[in-house]
């Protein structure tokens, strides 16, 4: 489906025949950040197939913005931050959702899954990860998100969070606190 | 790495001279990745460009609409305006009368008509 010489393509070439129409250019679009889309939704939404939703509602919203992305960001910031606002919107909707049908708590809002085919090492450190994430604060958990999983900077996370610096580096403190609790009980 | 360890290296990895794309990327190395279901690319473009074709759809049909909505239009004005072309040439006049096809009636013959006296 993907065009050979897509595949070493520059991203302002892509981002061109991508608004061109041009679906195998999308499409390597995809492929190369896609990953980077599964670690934000599914550590922040837990492993399903909402998550799957939200990863392509991303992909799909970013190509109807496409238009609008002028170069001077990098594309996987562009798509960051178009991932950390739709699963923060899709928390807080869920949030409203089982206030006021059910009576779960906050931790199961989300499941996850582990895959199969790991270790039983790798099974445990990828479940304490999700666990102590959907355990934290979610203004917190985008943070620890952007740092541990997606190797953020500080300067980086407060760019894609539209935060200030301080802010960021509050929060940071904040969540190691909290972080710390929590796995303490795990 | 035992589960302890795993937790230390998560509580670093938020101390601010960690290096977080180093915590990232041992982290991944331990288990901790993510991706999406198989076929998640296509799914993805199928979305988008069925999407696309289900609008440029509508947008013809509104065209189409549109442009029915005018050819029925200006035959009803064109209808009316030989109406009236073959009113006044029959009446004389276009009055209120003459379009209702009672120019010719005086009102006692309308009184008589409707009463019977």
């Amino acid at each position: 489906m993907i065009k050979e010489s897509y595949k070493a393509a520059e991203e302002s070439q892509l981002v061109k025949a991508a608004l061109d129409g041009d679906k195998s250019a999308f499409g390597e679009i995809v492929t190369r950040y896609q990953k980077m889309v599964a670690r934000t939704v599914k550590s922040m939404l837990g492993d399903s197939v909402f998550a799957e939703d939200i990863g392509q509602e991303v992909f799909i919203k970013l190509y109807y913005s496409l238009s609008e992305f002028r170069g001077e960001a990098k594309l996987s910031t562009y798509i960051q931050k178009i991932a950390v606002n739709l699963t923060l919107n899709e928390i807080k909707r869920r949030k409203r959702f089982f206030s006021m049908f059910s009576q779960k708590g906050n931790n199961e809002m989300y499941e996850f899954e582990v895959a199969d085919h790991d270790t039983a090492e790798r099974k445990e450190a990828s479940e304490l990860v999700n666990k102590a994430l959907l355990a934290m604060d979610p203004k917190f958990r985008v943070i620890v998100m952007m740092r541990m999983l997606q190797g953020y900077s500080t300067k980086e996370t407060a760019e894609i969070l539209d935060l200030p610096v301080g802010t960021v580096l509050s929060r940071l403190s904040r969540a190691q606190e909290q972080l710390k609790s929590i796995l303490e009980k795990l | 790495m035992n589960s302890s360890e795993i937790k230390k290296l998560i509580i670093s990895s938020l101390n601010e001279d960690s290096d977080p794309a180093e915590v990232s990327r041992k982290l991944e190395e331990e288990g901790v990745s993510y991706d999406f279901s198989k076929g998640f690319n296509e799914k993805v473009i199928d979305r988008i460009f069925s999407a696309r074709l289900t609008v440029t759809r509508e947008v013809e049909f509104v065209k189409s609409l549109n442009f029915a909505f005018y050819r029925i239009a200006l035959t009803g004005v064109a209808a009316i305006v030989v109406l009236l072309i073959s009113i006044f040439l029959m009446e004389g006049s276009i009055s209120f009368n003459s379009f209702l096809g009672l120019s010719d009636s005086y009102d006692e013959s309308i009184v008589c008509l409707l009463t019977g006296n």
